[in-house]
């Protein structure tokens, strides 16, 4: 009886075996050495400026010298 | 806080260059290359009105729009830089801007496009700021000193105008205000029909 | 899109990165050579970046390296006098900042002022000194060409006489170098010494002065911001004096109207309200139609008129003649535009007239600024802050140097040329007057011929008290037959000391006389156009002048403000500073010790300071005498607190003081007198800086007083008119013993201008009155050749049918020396050859000659090319078009081969072209006759070379805005 049952899935298991072993070859797979574009996004380097010109207090510097260098005083 | 705008007053604007030169002084822009330039309209006759034109700094920039290597970045203030290092030299930029603020310093005599380089707003670009490295590539960052850019601080008449959008603002609708009831600006006569005299 | 992951750039990818984007690295010669290929512009175009050198080294110097110092200076380029900041790091200038602290240009600079740190630079200036040496240029070493120049100097001396040798001084000497180079002209026994003031301003000085005092700005620049009303004539403020109009657009914001009158439609006209395009040269018509409206609706200020001038009924009756429709005919302008003009002027006071070279270029120069000055003292516009006579004088400094006199007819302070002038300045240098008096040709007699009554000014035999050739006309000084010159022979050796030759007429003469004299030497930061000009086998040398950035001194602004230059930078290579050359120079002459004494000399350079102690103690005439190196220098160090409109510190350090303390600043400088910011200003005492018009040209007149009636400054004791301060009227007045008795034993028998102690003038100021006295202005010159300003034709007219009417003067048999032409030149018809009228001006890029600014590639990428501006119409009959090549010839033979540029901005009949180039001639480029390194980047022919004779009756002035020519495509 054992023997009519493993003859009867011998072709789901070829199956199955050929299903794994064809997926484990695809290239499917995230590769560290590829990389990935997003377009629109900033790709050099970093600018310390970005981080001053949050800074409050350089804000207002600027504003003064604007109004000092640049008004009809 | 508000965004880092130029405004050229026409009607102070008398095609100096003083701004042009002030640029080309300041970060030892090469021959060839005008990161800032006067357009006169008019040339000759009566209605003559010059503009100082450099990068506008858009909000919404076509430059990093249509740059295919992203080497564009711009400032919580608005100002628009971006880093030589990744530049291709492929002067879409220069396609897409409307100002032609792109610029592409002729490495020989033939003109083979080298790396962009544009109006930075005196803030310099993505390296360590007022470092030799920054200076020789971006020019001075006048921005990270507390200053504004050269071309608007030397400007013969204070006609052009460069720095918080708001207090620009604020100059230039004084200096209209003052001006009352002799209507000059831009648009006048079209709005009110004056003929001219 | 998948893309492959950079590798991040290495080390010496990212310095060829860098280098792409400076320019390749390839030798300069051999770049090009290959780029030579391409024409003019873009060759220049594929250069180097030419600060590549010192930009590394600058590039290094940026950051926590060096100690950035902040070191003050002013711009070179012209006479707003913007303040420039300098950076300097271990003595590199490494950077500019905007100087906002200056009263004068709050920050601004135009192309030139933003430019000036390429000075630092240097790359295409003379490094070392040169000889000219079988044609080809050799370095030698400065005592070498001090010893070789010496000697054939003095042999020339030997020869000819001391008259033979030219010292052509410059307009951007510093108030010290320029006093020296005129005392060094004085004690080497020559007055044929002369600076760019004759071919500039000279019929403004005058005339001017010869109305109301002085020749000088009335006003200020700032104070425009006062004005109802401004006239503009023969002045492109946009492009000569762009930071000026930063304080003209305030004016006219303020409400001021705007009124220019130019042959072209300027930059400066397309700011205005009104627009009048003029014939060149009908300046006196269109005036005198303006006067001929306001005299008719009683417009003039009569009550001015009766208290303050002279004259006037004799211009009444020469403005009657002058009724609109001649007025259209002479001078194009339509009777409409005229009437406007003058209705505007008459409702909008206070009003000021600004004129420049437009108005001063012409045979009747002197006519022309009389007739601006008749106009505004008929409105009642002078003396009044908002009016006034605004000239904007040109080099940063020629109105220093014109008041030092580096003239060939006066000595420092205008105090001319009699024997009381030479003795009042050899007391100053405290040399014996009878050792000053043999250094001149004493033997001369003048034998050029009879000289009658009528020709003006009636030459002395003396060269020592008789006016010396002008620049204008230093070639017929080397051409003229010697027995025509009034001197003893024609000029052998020549000094371009700071002035090119391109701003001369008469191109092809003058190249000449460079080839006919002995010896010529030029000293400068760079070469000029004197270098390349000539076809000179020897005899030429070239000395390397440092810019007034590697040296300090005090430069005097157009609204007489003094400022104090400290010195960004060492000399660059091995220049000099002018004062030490000076120095040398007079060594080797033999009179250093007099020219020096009483002045420290430390390693040859002269202690700057000490010269302007010198100043301070004998230019009483015009109040350089409260301008101390300490005062000056406070003013530096507090820009800042002086007012922007009316230039007065209120509060702070200078408290009370006017900003550069303009002159006159009267007595010594304990009496700390503030300076005179507006000329006239009865509104104010004396001691604050008021003043009336000068009493000058007598007490009477044909029984009419000269002397004002009823008009005084505020404050003053003598509440009327009152003749100049003498001692023996101090006496009279009973205020002699108000002097201390040191003063007293320098004052007795002497003026207010002979005076060293500065008693009188202290004196006179203590009680309110003007030490030069209070009178009328005058209208009528009665010692000019044309009293009353009349009109005549310039010399080459293209309207022959007014020549008979408004004909030009009689040639005169000598003249500062030189017979000059008028009515002979005028005789023959030129109209039908060269039928176009050539009028000559600037560019906002370049300055003057031209080879400085055009060495600086900052300007130079700016106008590469020379060219003509010629209307449509005038292109077409010539069959010209756009951008190419011509060939402009005028009358005399000149011609040059140019750019047409074809523009409405000219009227039909008129071509116009800059005057800024050198470096070609006749159509060849003459870029290989400069020393290797030294040619600007770039070249261009000189328009001079095309224009032609005619000299001012009174000054010997160019006429070089009104002649003709011809084009002809190339």
């Amino acid at each position: 009886m054992t023997k009519s049952i493993i003859k009867a899935s011998r072709p789901l298991a070829l199956a199955i075996v050929v299903g794994i072993a064809s997926l484990s070859s695809t290239g499917c797979t995230q590769r560290s050495e590829i990389t990935w574009h997003e377009p629109g996004v900033y790709k050099g380097g970093d600018d310390p400026l970005l981080a001053k010109q949050r800074d409050p207090q350089h804000i207002a510097a600027l504003k003064e010298r604007l109004v000092m260098g640049q008004s009809d005083r | 806080m508000a965004r880092m705008k130029f405004l050229c007053d026409a009607d102070r604007c008398i095609e100096c260059n003083g701004c042009v030169t002030a640029c080309k002084n300041e970060h030892e822009v090469p021959w060839g290359v005008n990161r800032r330039r006067v357009v006169t309209l008019d040339d000759g006759v009566p209605g003559e009105k010059s503009i100082s034109v450099a990068c506008m700094h858009c909000t919404d920039a076509p430059c990093a729009a249509v740059c295919p290597v992203d080497c564009f970045y711009t400032t919580d203030d608005g100002i628009v830089l971006h880093d030589k290092d990744l530049c291709i030299g492929c002067g879409y930029c220069l396609y897409a801007c409307p100002f032609g603020a792109p610029q592409f310093p002729q490495k020989e005599a033939f003109g083979v496009r080298g790396k962009m380089d544009k109006c930075t707003f005196c803030a310099g670009g993505p390296e360590e700021d007022n470092s030799a490295a920054e200076h020789e590539k971006y020019g001075r960052n006048r921005v990270a000193e507390g200053k504004l850019p050269l071309c608007a601080e030397m400007c013969s008449t204070k006609a052009l105008l460069a720095g918080d959008g708001d207090e620009v603002a604020d100059i230039y609708r004084e200096r209209i205000t003052n001006r009352g009831g002799r209507p000059e600006t831009w648009g006048w006569d079209t709005a009110y029909k004056k003929s001219d005299a | 899109m998948k893309l492959i992951k950079k590798r991040d750039l290495t080390a010496t990818e990212t310095n060829s990165v860098v280098k792409n984007i400076l320019g390749s690295a390839v030798d300069r010669r051999t770049f090009l050579r290959r780029a030579s290929l391409g024409l003019g512009g873009t060759a220049v175009a594929a250069t180097l970046p030419t600060t590549m050198i010192q930009r590394a080294e600058a590039a290094s110097a940026v950051g926590a390296e060096g100690d950035t110092e902040i070191r003050k200076s002013v711009c070179t380029h012209c006479s707003v006098g913007c303040g420039v900041v300098a950076e300097v790091q271990n003595g590199v200038w490494t950077g500019q900042e905007p100087d906002f602290d200056s009263p004068f240009n709050m920050g601004g600079h135009c192309a030139k002022g933003a430019s000036v740190r390429e000075h630092g630079h240097g790359e295409r200036r003379l490094k070392y000194p040169m000889k000219l040496d079988g044609g080809k240029w050799t370095r030698v070493s400065w005592q070498q060409a001090m010893d070789e120049i010496g000697d054939k100097v003095l042999d020339i001396r030997k020869r000819s006489g001391p008259d033979s040798v030219y010292w052509l001084g410059s307009a951007k000497f510093s108030n010290e170098q320029a006093y020296l180079f005129r005392k060094f002209a004085a004690l080497w026994g020559t007055n044929n010494v002369d600076h760019q003031a004759r071919i500039c301003h000279s019929t403004t000085v005058a005339g001017v002065a010869n109305t109301w005092g002085y020749g000088a700005m009335t006003n200020s620049y700032n104070d425009m911001h006062n004005c109802k009303a401004m006239f503009f004539i023969g002045s492109n403020a946009a492009e000569a004096h762009p930071v000026a109009m930063q304080h003209i657009l305030r004016g006219k914001e303020n409400g001021a109207k705007m009124i220019v009158v130019d042959p072209r439609f300027t930059r400066t006209a397309a700011h205005a309200d009104q627009f009048i395009r003029i014939r060149p040269g009908t300046d006196v018509p269109l005036i005198w139609g303006l006067l001929w409206h306001i005299f008719k609706n009683g417009w003039e200020d009569t009550e001015y008129i009766r208290q303050r001038v002279y004259g006037m009924d004799e211009i009444r009756a020469e403005v009657a003649k002058w009724t609109p429709d001649v007025v259209e005919n002479v001078s194009g302008v339509p009777a409409a535009d005229v009437e406007l003009a003058a209705r505007t002027m008459a409702e909008n006071r206070p009003g000021t007239i600004v004129w420049c070279m437009g108005g001063t270029q012409h045979t009747i120069g002197n006519n022309n600024t009389r007739a601006y000055c008749a106009l505004q003292l008929a409105l009642g516009n002078i003396g009044v802050s908002g009016g006034g006579a605004n000239i904007f004088r040109g080099h940063d400094n020629v109105q220093g140097a014109t008041d030092l006199g580096v003239l060939s007819h006066t000595l420092p302070g205008y105090y001319g040329l009699a024997e009381g002038s030479w003795k009042h300045w050899a007391r100053v240098w405290d040399l014996d007057f009878e050792w000053v008096k043999n250094r001149f040709d004493t033997g001369y007699v003048n034998t050029s011929g009879d000289v009658e009554e009528g020709d003006a000014p009636v030459p002395f035999a003396n060269p020592m008290n008789s006016a010396g050739i002008p620049v204008s006309r230093w070639i017929d000084g080397v051409l003229e037959d010697s027995r025509l010159i009034d001197q003893r022979d024609q000029l052998k050796a020549m000094f371009f000391w700071g002035h090119a030759p391109n701003s001369q007429t008469r191109g092809p003469e003058m190249k000449k006389a460079l080839e006919t004299l002995e010896l010529v030497v030029v000293i400068d930061p760079y070469p000029t156009h004197t270098a390349v000009l000539p076809d000179r086998k020897e005899g030429m040398y070239l000395l390397p002048a440092t810019t007034q950035f590697e040296t300090y001194g005090s430069v005097t602004a157009s609204n007489r403000s003094l400022q104090w230059r400290e010195k960004l930078i060492d000399p660059l290579f091995e220049s000099l500073p002018d004062h030490t050359i000076m120095y040398k120079l007079a060594k080797k002459l033999e009179f250093s010790d007099q020219l020096f004494k009483g002045i420290k000399v430390e390693n040859d350079e002269p202690l700057v300071e000490d010269v302007l102690r010198e100043i301070n103690r004998g230019m009483w005439t015009i109040g350089y005498t409260g301008q101390s190196p300490e005062r000056l220098k406070l003013h530096l160090a507090n820009k800042h607190t002086f007012d922007v409109t009316t230039l007065k510190a209120e509060g702070g350090p200078c408290d009370g003081d006017y900003y550069g303390l303009p002159w006159p600043s009267w007595g010594t400088p304990e009496l700390k007198h503030p300076g005179t910011p507006v000329l006239y200003d009865t509104s104010k005492h004396v001691a604050e800086g008021g003043l009336n018009f000068r009493a000058r040209f007598g007490v009477e007149r044909n029984g009419v007083n000269l002397l004002a009636e009823g008009s005084y400054s505020k404050g003053a004791e003598i509440k009327d008119g009152y003749p100049e301060f003498t001692a023996d009227m101090l006496k009279q007045l009973g205020w002699w013993d108000d002097l201390t008795a040191e003063e007293k034993q320098a004052a007795e028998g002497k003026n207010w201008k002979t005076d060293l102690s500065g008693g009188i003038q202290r004196v006179a100021i203590k009680h309110g009155c003007a030490p030069f006295g209070n009178a009328k202005a005058r209208c009528v010159v009665w010692t000019f050749p044309d009293p009353v300003p009349v009109h005549r034709e310039p010399l080459y007219t293209s309207r022959r049918d007014l020549v008979d009417k408004y004909p030009t003067y009689e040639d005169v048999k000598s003249h500062y020396r030189l017979p000059t032409r008028y009515g002979s030149i005028q005789a023959k018809d030129y109209s039908v050859d060269y039928p176009l009228i050539h009028t000559s001006g600037r560019l906002v890029e370049y300055e003057g000659g031209g080879e400085e600014t055009r060495s600086n590639p900052w300007l130079a990428e700016l106008q590469q090319e020379m060219f003509a501006e010629i209307n449509p119409a005038d292109a077409n009959d010539a069959s010209v078009r756009d951008g190419q090549w011509i060939w402009l010839e005028g009358p005399e033979g000149g011609r040059i081969k140019i750019k047409a540029m074809v523009t409405r901005r000219v009227a039909r009949g008129v071509v116009f072209t800059p005057f800024h180039f050198g470096g070609w001639f006749e159509g060849k480029d003459l870029l290989d006759k400069y020393p290797e390194g030294a040619a600007p980047y770039v070249r261009g022919e000189a328009c001079n070379t095309a224009f032609t004779y005619g000299y001012d009756s009174v000054t010997q002035m160019q006429e070089t805005k009104a002649s003709l020519c011809k084009i002809i495509a190339a």
